[in-house]
């Protein structure tokens, strides 16, 4: 992953060299030769096209501001509904996820998302206690966070 | 044009700091009041960016940058205190 | 045109950050309120952020790297406040709202106690 970086840059930079030309938008169009080159010599390098995860990392983003807009959206009608018509309470949602900073990045993407706040991690770090806005079903809540976030993160870790 | 929104949105964002505030006052525990400053800090952030606008003036952007950290740590220390009494612990597990 | 983009953004944020302290007024216990506080005041604030540098950036042609530093650092530190400010409430025993149906961390915390006294 790192050597592959590396290559790109090295790449970018002969680019720069070959032009004469020493300012951001070539460096720019070096790094995106660069990228193709690896992409087309993927074969003969015995490595994994490391831009796979950039685009997983992107698509994650984009489910992010997705579901970001939805929670604000879905705030907004609580607290202008008249009555407060809600059923607030505390879940346990199990997760797969290994390392410290997968389990951190997945409570900070519950933290900011539909009506659910990270409030506490059991001593193992496999459980997230979440408290919800609204939780007519448990189980469906925890379907849900374990269907969009964790299969975004695993994506990026793979 | 652009002069009367940022005028309609500093009147907004002073009504939202008013009504964190009467949540400051009000609030029956120590956990809402810390709550609702937060929620202050985080407001004032939009309301010196507004005033840049109006001002066209790009001097208030390190302002922003140590109201944004002062606010954070504000909070996390206000938390610390509430759950034991302790802000900097140093004794490490 | 760009002076259309950057008002409705910077009203869209008021919007939010206004809508936010009304749901910090209109919730019934901390939890509820921390919803509010995380989410539509962090949203509010970071579109009036980017109004603004959208604003500079276009207008007077100046690029403010720190306004982008902003909004990262909004975004990375509300989720942490929110979980800070929750678990110590809930450690000090702040009650849930007595119509929350249920409660999984009380139990497992109750449970870890009954381990700890055998």
């Amino acid at each position: 992953m790192a050597f592959q970086i590396l290559l790109n840059i090295a790449i970018a930079f002969i680019w720069m060299l070959l032009k004469n030309n020493f300012t951001g938008v070539e460096f720019a169009i070096g790094y995106i030769v660069g990228l193709l080159l690896l992409f087309v010599l993927r074969r003969f390098l015995n490595f994994d096209f490391y831009f796979r995860r950039v685009i997983a990392v992107f698509k994650l983003i984009v489910l992010f501001i997705y579901k970001l807009i939805l929670a604000n959206i879905d705030v907004i009608k609580i607290v202008l509904s008249p009555k407060l018509n809600i059923k607030p309470g505390i879940i346990a949602v199990p997760t797969k996820l290994k390392t410290e900073w997968e389990v951190t990045l997945l409570s900070c993407l519950i933290s900011l998302t539909p009506g659910t706040l990270s409030m506490n991690f059991s001593e193992d770090g496999k459980t997230i206690y979440v408290h919800a806005i609204h939780v007519p079903d448990k189980n469906e809540a925890i379907k849900e966070i374990h269907n969009s976030f964790e299969k975004a993160i695993l994506e990026v870790t793979k | 044009m652009l002069q009367t929104v940022t005028t309609i949105v500093l009147i907004m964002m002073s009504i939202s700091i008013f009504i964190c505030f009467i949540r400051v006052v009000k609030g029956p525990t120590m956990s809402d009041r810390v709550v609702a400053l937060d929620t202050i800090g985080i407001n004032l952030i939009g309301f010196i960016g507004i005033l840049m606008i109006i001002q066209k003036t790009v001097a208030y952007s390190e302002v922003i940058l140590v109201i944004a950290i002062i606010a954070f740590i504000g909070s996390i220390a206000f938390a610390k205190f509430i759950e034991g009494g302790v802000v900097l612990d140093r004794d490490r597990r | 045109m760009t002076e259309i983009v950057v008002s409705i953004l910077i009203l869209l944020g008021g919007a939010f950050s206004i809508l936010g302290s009304i749901g910090i007024v209109r919730f019934p216990d901390v939890y509820g309120r921390l919803h509010a506080a995380t989410k539509s005041a962090t949203l509010g604030v970071i579109c009036i952020i980017i109004g603004t540098f959208l604003y500079f950036l276009l207008v007077q042609e100046l690029f403010i790297g720190k306004l982008l530093l902003t909004i990262l650092f909004v975004f990375m530190t509300a989720p942490v406040v929110g979980f800070m400010v929750s678990k110590s409430a809930y450690n000090v025993g702040v009650k849930l709202w007595d119509q929350s149906i249920q409660d999984d961390l009380g139990k497992a915390i109750k449970k870890a106690e009954k381990k700890a006294r055998q």
